[in-house]
């Protein structure tokens, strides 16, 4: 027989401090927040050309040694760029990342690698990045239908 | 979402004491200047595991936000060692975890290491707003079992499943008693919905 569940009742001590005097209104705090967070959209654009450059080197070494364990970095990395580019509403990078997302981690659990499947993703990725918010105007949609068939291809339904 | 709050209410985060962390730098970043726009000062920023271990142990935080992909483990292995670790009050404390990619195995690894919720990315200022308003107005008791540690993850007061019997001593059976007094007469009940004002 397994041991009760021992429940028990804790201070919110969030809700005590957050409703001391002075603050600020939820509505006001998000737009403080948003101008805060789009003041970081320059730096972070210049970041995600240079993960998807680090990326690149990264899978050009794992496709030269043959070596699994690339997928572990170039997993971390697309992840990264998936966060980054759904801030700031990149969302044809954020969509490109998440599928390699998808493939890495498929290929590091011990399925047939396909490089060939990677290495569009990352040639992908690295153009969207460096595009940018114009992205879409240059032609994202077809772009992610190439990657959206690669992944249908490799991956198990 | 925004229960307890008003218009004219307000809140006040500048005396919170909050960790963020992020495994990617950019990433950090990113969730400083958000919490920056909330009011937030200082927060205590970290990118791996052994940084929040550090801060956790070492002073009291009232609010967590925790990205699954710390530089050196998963933020999933944080918060599960947190809600063991016996620091009170930060074993007890909130803690929001942020996810990007999620792989199958993983959709209720957040859940079950004790998070009070799980945010995916994209998490705009907007949405983390209000997790963290309805986090002041949490009122759930905490759990600790040997399979699980961690808020009450049964947000609605619904009962056990339908057909299982309660693991909790509080669970009330889905059998309904024998009435213990007479029932109401027609116009007792017609009372409780026309109350009078009495002389």
């Amino acid at each position: 027989m397994t041991s009760p569940a021992r429940t028990f009742a804790v201070e919110n001590k969030l809700g005590k401090i957050a409703r001391e005097p002075g603050g600020r209104r939820p509505e006001d705090a998000i737009r403080a927040a948003e101008g805060k967070v789009e003041g970081l959209r320059g730096s972070s654009t210049a970041s995600l050309v240079e993960k998807a450059e680090q990326m690149g080197a990264l899978a050009a070494k794992g496709r030269a040694e043959n070596d699994s364990s690339a997928f572990d970095g170039i997993y971390d990395i697309s992840n990264a760029i998936y966060g980054l580019a759904g801030a700031f509403g990149l969302t044809a990078l954020a969509e490109a990342a998440f599928s390699l997302c998808d493939l890495t981690d498929h290929f590091r659990t011990g399925a047939p690698a396909s490089w060939p499947a990677i290495d569009v993703h990352v040639d992908g990725i690295r153009l969207l990045a460096s595009l940018g918010e114009k992205a879409g105007a240059a032609g994202a949609e077809s772009i992610l239908d190439g990657l959206r068939r690669v992944r249908n291809r490799v991956l198990p339904a | 979402m925004s229960q307890g709050f008003g218009k004219s209410e307000r809140v006040n985060l500048s005396t919170a004491e909050i960790l963020l962390a992020c495994g990617d730098l950019q990433g950090l970043n990113i969730l400083c200047e958000m919490f920056a726009g909330f009011g937030v000062n200082a927060p205590r920023r970290c990118q791996s595991l052994v940084e929040c271990k550090a801060v956790v142990q070492e002073r009291a935080i009232n609010l967590m936000v925790i990205d699954s992909a710390l530089s050196d483990a998963e933020g999933y292995e944080f918060i599960s060692w947190l809600r063991r670790a016996e620091l009170d009050p930060n074993s007890f404390a909130p803690v929001i975890l942020l996810t990007g990619h999620t792989r199958p195995s993983q959709v209720f690894r957040g859940r079950d290491a004790g998070a009070s919720f799980v945010v995916a990315k994209p998490a705009a200022p907007a949405v983390m707003m209000q997790r963290i308003i309805w986090l002041m107005n949490d009122q759930r008791k905490f759990v600790s079992s040997p399979g699980y540690c961690g808020p009450d993850r049964r947000v609605k007061a619904l009962g056990p499943p339908v057909g299982m019997k309660g693991r909790r001593h509080d669970d009330l059976s889905a059998e309904v008693g024998i009435a213990k007094t007479p029932n109401l007469e027609q116009n007792e009940i017609d009372a409780l919905f026309n109350p009078k004002a009495v002389a």
